[in-house]
């Protein structure tokens, strides 16, 4: 009888003093800023405007600006046209109807959303636009240094293809879609290696829409064209395994260099492994993802500032993979993401 | 033919008369002449094979799609089939089943889309053109839900698959080998079995052939079935040339590039006429013009453009040289 009262009154003792502990760091050890910044993006509406949810590195976004949506309190919608211009802008004006605190916007091309972010960020919704820009500038752009990119690729080429030993000057660039930003904007880097380059020879440019069996059919023909061809540079590591494909099938894959660009998805590096690409510059989407999930925190953050007022803009990391290093971190997979 | 009576082709093949497969074979040999003479390489070997690799994926599509217009119909699913099958057949692996048992449970899918598909334009009577659509959406629009990816990549150490993509049989690549085994098979279908032959009654037709007893619902149920098994055919020719199969394939303009093979070729929409023959004659016009222009470094655009303004032309010429005569305006178009 005793042992138990004892058993009790310890257990009791323990469990108050244990309460006591659990106020006190409550109210000691609270995070500078962390209450407000809570507050402030707690129940905050964001949506997310993609050219297509399929796509690798659009996945990778997502799955990182959840997290950081589930654990501080806002609400993400991704409205996906799934490639389709007409139902993205169906889905700008949608979005743009129920005033959300953000926009994030992947755009198609540089014109067909500029009128829609004025309209917009004149209704006073912020705007962040990730990696594919507009005409328009707005509150924020997170995505790549496009230009370097261009000049980092052909760059590259021009390694290989200029100089003594090179099998020839003879190079190509697999264009996406000649009206997207990224593809403008790598033709103006491109230009600058040419210009700097002038023995390198520009014998194709053409779009392969970033389908695969088009780019395999413009490098098979290219090829028969131009055999000694020394290297191939394009703008999406999943359409450019075609060109490695006709380049694998005429035997030059000794000769041919292929570079291109790429979220850094695994199957990117397996194409590399595959001996179907040489070169990806890695922009490593899930990166990109943090810098933009940190502008969203900050532009939910001022809800005081207007939108538009301020323009910022923050370029990604942009990794050279090959053989070498196409392994860890250069390789994410969408499940080690989540 | 009989059935039908006196053909409008008998007229065409008999006299001097052009017939449009004509027009495009015309064309062609000019165009082949003026690319052999004015650009570099354009005529060796391996350039040939190129211009034939290059249409082999969307030849095979033609030759289905020809075989459903023959029957008055339109597939406008084929791509839909084509990248969900393929696609299909690749998810399935991933969870541990064998690749070439997957590939079988993808071409099994297809069959079931078609047989649907071929109930829904034969039994419930929905006009193909609309059927065929919507079908087309919900079976990318599910495959869509399915695959988390656009892209899907096949497992790298399938031999078969490898030997399909890269492989060689007397200097011709595989690829070209399976077009052409698809398109005899159906031309021989179409013109010496009595299969096919109800197949040109039921798309002359449709009501005289039901009249006089034939089975035409179960005839243009096989069609479909047909065709979508054509279409997953040449999703595993993609798939071996290229590795990887890329579902958004559906919102590109192969479809409709498949119906102007079609049609330039010669198989009128309002059906009961052509044959495999036009389809192919069709293929190597598209597939010369596309090589020519990759080489002449024309802009995405232009060539578009310059595509079009031949089909129109080929098109305008037939009408001329064929005017509608009473007949052929009663049996009317799609």
């Amino acid at each position: 009888m005793k042992l138990l009262k004892n058993c009790l009154f310890a257990g009791l003792t323990a469990l108050s003093l244990l309460g006591a502990a659990n106020v006190t760091t409550a109210q000691e050890t609270d995070q500078v800023g962390r209450a407000p910044y809570l507050e402030a993006l707690k129940g905050k509406k964001v949506i997310f405007v993609p050219i297509s949810q399929g796509m690798d590195l659009n996945q990778s976004w997502v799955v990182v600006w959840q997290r950081h949506a589930a654990r501080y309190g806002f609400s993400l919608e991704v409205r996906d046209p799934n490639g389709d211009t007409n139902a993205g802008i169906r889905a700008m004006q949608g979005a743009i109807a129920e005033k959300p605190d953000l926009i994030i916007v992947q755009n198609p091309d540089v014109q067909t959303y500029a009128r829609l972010l004025k309209q917009a960020q004149a209704a006073g919704i912020k705007v962040l636009q990730v990696n594919m820009q507009s005409a328009t500038q707005t509150d924020s752009y997170v995505g790549n240094d496009w230009i370097e990119m261009g000049r980092l690729e052909m760059g590259e080429l021009a390694k290989h293809c200029t100089g003594p030993n090179a099998v020839s000057h003879k190079v190509v660039w697999l264009a996406g879609v000649q009206t997207g930003a990224a593809n403008i904007y790598m033709r103006t880097g491109i230009d600058e290696v040419l210009k700097a380059n002038p023995e390198l020879q520009l014998v194709s440019d053409q779009p392969a829409d970033y389908m695969s069996e088009k780019a395999r059919q413009i490098t098979e023909t290219v090829l028969q064209q131009h055999p000694d061809l020394c290297g191939i540079m394009g703008i999406w590591d999943n359409a450019e395994v075609g060109a490695g494909a006709a380049v694998a099938a005429a035997g030059k894959q000794d000769q041919v260099t292929i570079v291109t660009n790429g979220a850094g998805s695994a199957t990117g590096c397996e194409s590399i492994k595959n001996g179907l690409l040489d070169v990806i510059f890695n922009f490593n989407s899930p990166i990109q993802a943090e810098i933009a999930a940190q502008q969203i925190s900050e532009l939910l953050q001022h809800p005081e500032r207007q939108a538009g007022s301020e323009k910022t803009i923050f370029f990604g990391p942009i990794t050279r993979v090959d053989k070498t290093n196409a392994a860890g971190r250069n390789c994410w997979k969408l499940d080690e993401l989540k | 033919m009989e059935l039908a009576g006196p053909g409008k082709s008998d007229g065409a093949r008999m006299g001097i008369k052009m017939s449009q497969e004509l027009v495009v074979v015309a064309i062609s040999v000019i165009l082949f002449i003026a690319f052999s003479a004015t650009l570099n390489n354009f005529l060796s070997q391996g350039n040939i094979i190129a211009i034939l690799k290059n249409v082999s994926i969307l030849g095979t599509l033609a030759v289905g799609m020809g075989f459903i217009v023959v029957g008055r119909g339109i597939d406008l699913t084929m791509v839909a089939v084509m990248v969900v099958g393929v696609a299909f057949s690749i998810w399935i692996s991933t969870w541990g089943v064998d690749f070439t048992l997957a590939v079988v449970c993808g071409a099994l899918l297809a069959a079931a889309i078609g047989l649907f598909t071929g109930i829904m334009v034969a039994v419930a009577e929905i006009p193909p053109i609309f059927a065929t659509l919507a079908i087309a959406s919900s079976v990318y629009g599910s495959g869509r839900i399915v695959f988390a990816s656009d892209v899907l990549y096949a497992p790298s150490n399938i031999a078969w698959l490898k030997f399909v993509g890269s492989g060689t049989v007397l200097g011709i690549p595989m690829v070209v080998i399976i077009f052409a085994a698809v398109a005899a098979l159906m031309g021989f279908f179409l013109k010496k079995t009595r299969f096919g032959r109800l197949v040109y009654a039921t798309g002359d037709n449709p009501n005289a052939a039901r009249t006089t007893g034939l089975p035409t619902r179960p005839i243009i149920v096989t069609q479909y079935v047909i065709s979508a098994l054509i279409a997953f055919t040449a999703g595993i020719i993609m798939l071996g040339l290229v590795t990887g199969i890329d579902t958004r394939l559906y919102n590109s303009s192969l479809i409709y590039d498949v119906l102007l093979v079609v049609v330039l070729g010669g198989i009128g929409l309002s059906g009961g006429q052509g044959g495999v023959r036009n389809v192919i004659v069709g293929t190597i016009l598209v597939g010369i013009l596309t090589n020519g222009m990759t080489i002449l470094n024309f802009s995405y655009t232009s060539q578009n453009l310059i595509k079009s303004v031949i089909l129109l032309g080929a098109l305008a010429i037939d009408a001329i040289i064929n005017p509608r005569d009473e007949q052929t305006s009663q049996s009317g178009d799609i």
